[in-house]
């Protein structure tokens, strides 16, 4: 036991999650609007149809390559698959007023734009599409909206009836959570209180975490994950005000992705209007998305819907085997 | 010493046993706690506080600025966004004369095809032109050549008779 508590202080004082060496795969920068960019991973030889990301606004995109063996982003370019990737960036106080259509019709749409102009120089005329969490649920709204050169869709732990999402469901209604006070005060939504929240939803997971780095600090491979996590977990961005007040109303209080009647934009949510066939992933132990939560789509989206649950968390099922194998057999 | 690791193997299950249980009693004390309506009220009570709170400093800090004839950080971000917006429109005008290249690329090969078309159909015709002109002098040279071969014969037919 001695052992092993001094192997876990030389580990913590080697200060390993801030050199944890994430989204390390490379890339190139395609197009920039605001903090939001559009970064190109391009495989040796493309032999499959190229895939869109959108990532989540609250945290990096690094989640996709946490480390090189457990790389979603990786996998996919190693199977020949050119992908791009919306990382939205970092808020700052001035973005504090950016509106969800902004982000949905004007951001998210023109690098679906430049992705889809990029890969047609490169010979491929229609694009695959693939959100993880709150990105999923904005790509479904731009997928309703039927996007030239889009042939499927796939969502990764993507939360679409907000009122199944579990005890998130039961903090974000408007007798609980200030949502008005909390956007007029704070500006941008702060990342440390979300990265707050996500913790007291599963309490006994932070010591989880500890418990298991404890458990298995002798494997050097199980090491570099968790730094990595780590790593990735203390990576919240704040969330842009009054993207984050329309969003946490319509969706986390009304839920008007399940029940329609929301205008974002000037333009009718309505995912009845989606055609595209789409694959909803859930994680078996998602506590931020449940299964239900995702694969409420199945209920309203006009196309066809596939649904599958992967072994794993919210987060932990981007570093399992799981997820490339199903993104594999997707992208044929 | 075997004796000794027994105790120590023992003990570190015993201890496990131990945790399992506890966590999974505060696990369910947690679970009743995190989702009372008293609590959430409460949390939610002491996040307006902060943010008004947070608000409020900001508003002061801003007015003090205000007095010293320095810019605020109202002002700033106010002037950010603008230029962040007026990036939005350029972009937009960048949009527009993308859509505008593709037409143009798009019209370009129309006419581009339309031109090979009409030299296409401009040979053919000339070749048409050419047949029907070799068809006209074959036809020319065979009513030339029986009309001086025939003469002399009825003639002389008409002698002897």
């Amino acid at each position: 036991m001695v052992q092993r508590a001094a192997q876990v202080s030389r580990f913590l004082a080697s200060d390993p999650v801030r050199r944890a060496p994430v989204g390390q795969a490379p890339h190139t920068v395609l197009h920039r609007q605001n903090k939001a960019r559009l970064l190109h991973f391009a495989p040796v030889e493309a032999t499959r149809t190229p895939v869109f990301v959108s990532m989540p606004l609250i945290n990096t995109w690094t989640v996709f390559d946490l480390l090189p063996d457990r790389s979603v982003l990786r996998s996919l370019v190693d199977g020949g698959t050119p992908v791009y990737l919306l990382d939205w960036g970092a808020p700052r106080p001035e973005d504090a007023e950016v509106t969800l259509a902004e982000l949905v019709h004007g951001v998210l749409a023109r690098a679906w734009d430049r992705a889809r102009r990029h890969a047609r120089a490169q010979g491929a005329e229609a694009l695959d599409a693939l959100g993880y969490c709150v990105g999923g649920s904005f790509l479904t709204l731009f997928a309703a909206s039927r996007p030239v050169g889009l042939r499927k869709l796939a969502l990764l732990c993507t939360p679409i009836d907000f009122h199944a999402s579990g005890r998130l469901a039961v903090w974000a209604t408007p007798e609980h959570f200030p949502l008005d006070a909390a956007v007029d005060g704070f500006g941008n939504f702060p990342s440390a209180l979300m990265r707050s929240s996500f913790a007291w939803l599963r309490p006994m997971g932070q010591l989880q975490r500890v418990k298991s780095l404890w458990d298995r600090i002798e494997h050097p491979g199980f090491r570099d994950t968790w730094a990595a996590v780590e790593r990735w977990n203390g990576d919240n961005i704040d969330f842009a005000g009054e993207a984050y007040r329309e969003y946490v109303r319509r969706c986390y209080f009304e839920n008007r992705l399940m029940t329609g009647g929301w205008t974002l934009g000037g333009v009718p949510v309505d995912l009845g209007r989606g055609e595209v066939d789409v694959l909803v992933l859930a994680a078996s132990r998602d506590h931020i998305c449940p299964p239900e939560a995702a694969f409420g789509l199945a209920a309203v989206w006009g196309g066809r819907v596939d649904t599958r649950v992967l072994p794993g968390g919210h987060v932990g099922v981007c570093l399992g085997r799981g997820l490339p194998a199903a993104l594999d057999a997707w992208s044929c | 010493m075997a004796e000794k690791n027994d105790l120590f193997g023992e003990l570190e299950e015993l201890s496990s046993g131990f945790y399992k249980q506890w966590e999974q009693s505060m696990t369910g004390w947690w679970d009743e706690v995190l989702e009372s309506p008293p609590f959430l009220q409460a949390m939610g009570k002491n996040l307006e506080g902060m943010a008004r709170g947070r608000g409020a400093y900001e508003e002061a800090v801003d007015d003090t600025l205000q007095k010293m004839h320095l810019p605020t950080r109202g002002d700033l971000t106010r002037v950010l966004r603008v230029a962040s917006l007026l990036e939005d429109k350029l972009l937009s005008m960048e949009d527009t004369l993308l859509k505008l290249g593709d037409q143009l690329v798009a019209a370009e090969k129309d006419a581009v095809q339309a031109r090979v078309e009409a030299a296409e159909a401009r040979l053919e015709a000339r070749e048409q032109l050419a047949a029907m002109s070799d068809r006209l002098a074959g036809l020319e040279a065979r009513l030339a050549a029986p009309t001086k071969k025939k003469k002399p014969a009825a003639k002389r037919a008409t002698k002897g008779s």
